[in-house]
């Protein structure tokens, strides 16, 4: 039978990957179609992307979901990780929309070609690193999850931007004892290993 | 039932979506707007530095859109089902995408020729595409999930009219019949109408 989930967006991880960690975690079967920026072009008006743009999310039944946080919040909901009160339900929805802004930050820093460019974009992300991990580390929970007691879908959105985040300066969450502890919390969830350990090897 | 503070400055800003969210609900809550001077011996006791926040019998949210859809909940206008909160969700990313647009590419531009170039492709490019995507995702009675107002709808009247006013003439909604039925349901909501008449006129 045909997973109920197909999730389409580019090679890498970047603002997808949090619904693929969920996905993962739950142990729930989808269709990870991955398009090359090669592709991207030639396929962009063919496909059933509602605002032309990736991720989207065909869900069986005929209703496609786009913008990557309500999709991974839509996973999180069907997979019983979105919170368990409307209350932390609001408080993971507050580390999703605040750490947001690093990724593509991150990004552009990373990619640039041009030096000089990168220099100034180095600059910038240099410093919202620390200024959005300390908001993080201040509201965290100390138990390796970001709110309640148990793995939420919030804890996987960070850990993706921290992720990217220790790739482009190895040791910066060691100054961040509270979300250390959730990244390694997220890291021996077996689902989770498993699935960092066969997915492909991007970049970013 | 719990009492509600929100607290911003006196302005619209980003905390406008959670009063009309508020009005349109005929919740009661305290809108305390903030002078600029009150804020630096408030901020150090917010949940991440920034306003708007909503207080509520000890607890403290932040970030504006989550407070807005944890409202919303509550007043059942975030959408019935997990899906029509997903679609809910996917417009307001979507308005939030539009809006930081403007923010970072048009408001902040301070080369004068380029900021005419950009305006130009914004009002003449991207925002028709964009309404042509939502004018797909709204149904014919004007409602962007299920067939009754919720947070989407709001947050479409409200970032188009958020964004107006910087630019030579509004917005057109020639062209997406839908939309216009959408902004239609939203002004004549009996919560919002008295809302828009009684809020205070401020510069932004």
């Amino acid at each position: 039978m045909a997973p109920k989930y197909k999730f389409t967006y580019f090679y890498g991880r970047g603002r997808g990957e949090p619904t693929r960690l969920i996905f993962a975690a739950a142990g729930v079967e989808f269709d990870d179609v991955r398009i090359t920026l090669d592709q991207w072009p030639k396929v962009k008006d063919s496909l059933p992307a509602p605002m032309g743009q990736l991720p989207f999310l065909e869900v069986a039944g005929g209703v496609t979901l786009c913008q990557s946080m309500s999709i991974a919040r839509f996973a999180a909901k069907e997979t019983g990780l979105a919170g368990k009160t409307n209350l932390e339900q609001a408080q993971a929805d507050m580390f999703v929309d605040e750490i947001s802004e690093l990724l593509p930050k991150l990004a552009g820093a990373v990619f640039a070609s041009d030096e000089a460019v990168k220099a100034e974009k180095a600059k910038e992300v240099d410093k919202m690193i620390p200024e959005k991990l300390g908001r993080l580390e201040k509201l965290s929970g100390a138990n390796g999850h970001l709110v309640g007691d148990s793995l939420l879908w919030c804890d996987l959105v960070v850990f993706n931007v921290a992720f990217n985040v220790e790739n482009y300066k190895p040791g910066t969450l060691k100054n961040y004892p509270k979300l250390t502890k959730v990244m390694d919390t997220v890291k021996a969830n077996k689902r989770i290993a498993d699935w960092i350990a066969k997915r492909p090897e991007t970049k970013f | 039932m719990p009492s509600y503070k929100l607290t911003y400055f006196n302005g619209r800003g980003t905390a406008e979506i959670v009063r009309l969210v508020f009005a349109a609900a005929g919740t009661e809550y305290e809108d305390v707007r903030l002078e600029q001077d009150q804020w630096p011996e408030l901020k150090p006791n917010t949940p991440m530095g920034q306003l708007p926040i909503l207080e509520m019998d000890g607890t403290m949210l932040c970030q504006s859109n989550s407070i807005a859809r944890y409202i919303a909940k509550l007043a059942g206008l975030a959408g019935k089902t997990p899906l029509d909160q997903a679609r809910v969700d996917m417009v307001m990313d979507g308005m939030v995408d539009m809006g930081n647009k403007f923010a970072y590419e048009i408001y902040y531009e301070k080369d004068e020729d380029k900021k005419a170039e950009k305006k130009k492709d914004y009002v003449e490019k991207y925002v028709p595409q964009f309404f042509s995507s939502l004018n797909k995702l709204a149904s014919d009675g004007g409602y962007f999930a299920g067939d009754e107002l919720t947070l989407a709808d709001i947050a479409f009247y409200n970032m188009t009219t958020m964004v107006n006013p910087y630019l030579e003439q509004p917005l057109s909604l020639d062209g997406f019949p839908k939309l216009q039925k959408v902004e239609d349901n939203v002004t004549s909501n009996p919560g919002i109408a008295k809302w828009l008449k009684e809020r205070p006129e401020t510069p932004y």
